[in-house]
């Protein structure tokens, strides 16, 4: 019934029944392009941390390999908990897929430092001399 | 004659293109809310070289955070609140001073993030954090 409908518009009429989808498409397209090429994909660590409120806090640029560090002193990564040693790995692997992306470490409000610092030497390395993104709540 | 040819030709020309904006809907769907919920927000900590001189110099404002999170400056013993008027005191004579944040073993990160926040709001250019001192 439609398609008898269309068709019939379609050899009457013409452009009445239809509508070019062409320019809304070329449209859809260019948002896609753009949101896949500014996309970034995050391994998020999977942990709950309770961030350390602060005033000063200002975005990660790039910030996208991050590691977590609980209030125990475990790290975690890509929701699994990783050994000192391994991190290592995963971060040289983590840089060597995404060259542009910036080190992350949430770090619990009651995790040691002494771990946070055993990471940070570990990932120091392979961060190309950027500063470490210590994630923080926006305080207020 | 005529007419069943332009038939022929516009059944051929045209491509139903449904199914392919529907695919190209979802993924467009799926990378906006992908780009846009994740963004990390933090603070900055920078690590000097190990080649670089001992920071603990004259030149540089130290905050030493003790290991049962006592914050420690010139000397004595401050409040965390009272870290960013300390700092901002000393930044007026010198602007151009290095901030160096020292923690010792036992320390919680609250503290640290906390003491460099505060250096931050005093308006130190950036937050050094050298390696813990092995015990």
């Amino acid at each position: 019934m439609s398609r008898r409908n269309g068709s019939a518009g379609a050899a009457q009429g013409g452009g009445e029944g239809e509508i070019d989808l062409t320019p809304m498409l070329d449209v859809v397209f260019i948002m896609l392009i753009f949101f896949i090429v500014t996309s970034s994909f995050i391994k998020e660590p999977g942990v709950e941390i309770t961030k350390t409120e602060a005033l000063s806090t200002s975005a990660c640029e790039r910030g996208t390999i991050i590691f977590a560090v609980t209030a125990l002193g475990d790290i975690y990564y890509d929701k699994k908990e990783i050994s000192l040693d391994s991190a290592r790995r995963l971060a040289e692997a983590a840089k060597k897929e995404s060259p542009k992306a910036n080190f992350v470490i949430q770090a619990d409000v009651d995790s040691p430092t002494s771990v946070v610092d055993k990471l940070y030497t570990i990932l120091k390395p392979v961060m190309e001399g950027v500063p470490l993104c210590a994630s923080t709540e926006e305080a207020g | 004659m005529r007419k069943r040819n332009k038939n022929a030709d516009a059944d051929q020309a045209e491509i139903d293109l449904t199914p392919m904006l529907d695919v190209v809907f979802i993924m467009l769907i799926f990378f906006i809310v992908v780009a846009s919920f994740l963004k990390e927000a933090g603070i900055e900590v920078n690590r000097p070289d190990k080649s670089q001189s001992d920071p603990s110099d004259a030149t540089s404002i130290v905050v030493t955070i003790t290991g049962d999170d006592q914050v420690w400056m010139e000397g004595r013993r401050i409040d965390i609140r009272a870290v960013r008027a300390n700092v901002a005191k000393l930044l007026a004579s010198d602007p151009e001073q290095a901030f160096v944040v020292r923690t010792e073993p036992g320390a919680t990160s609250r503290t640290l993030i906390e003491v460099g926040d505060a250096a931050r709001e005093a308006g130190v250019a950036s937050v050094n954090w050298p390696e813990e001192a092995k015990k």
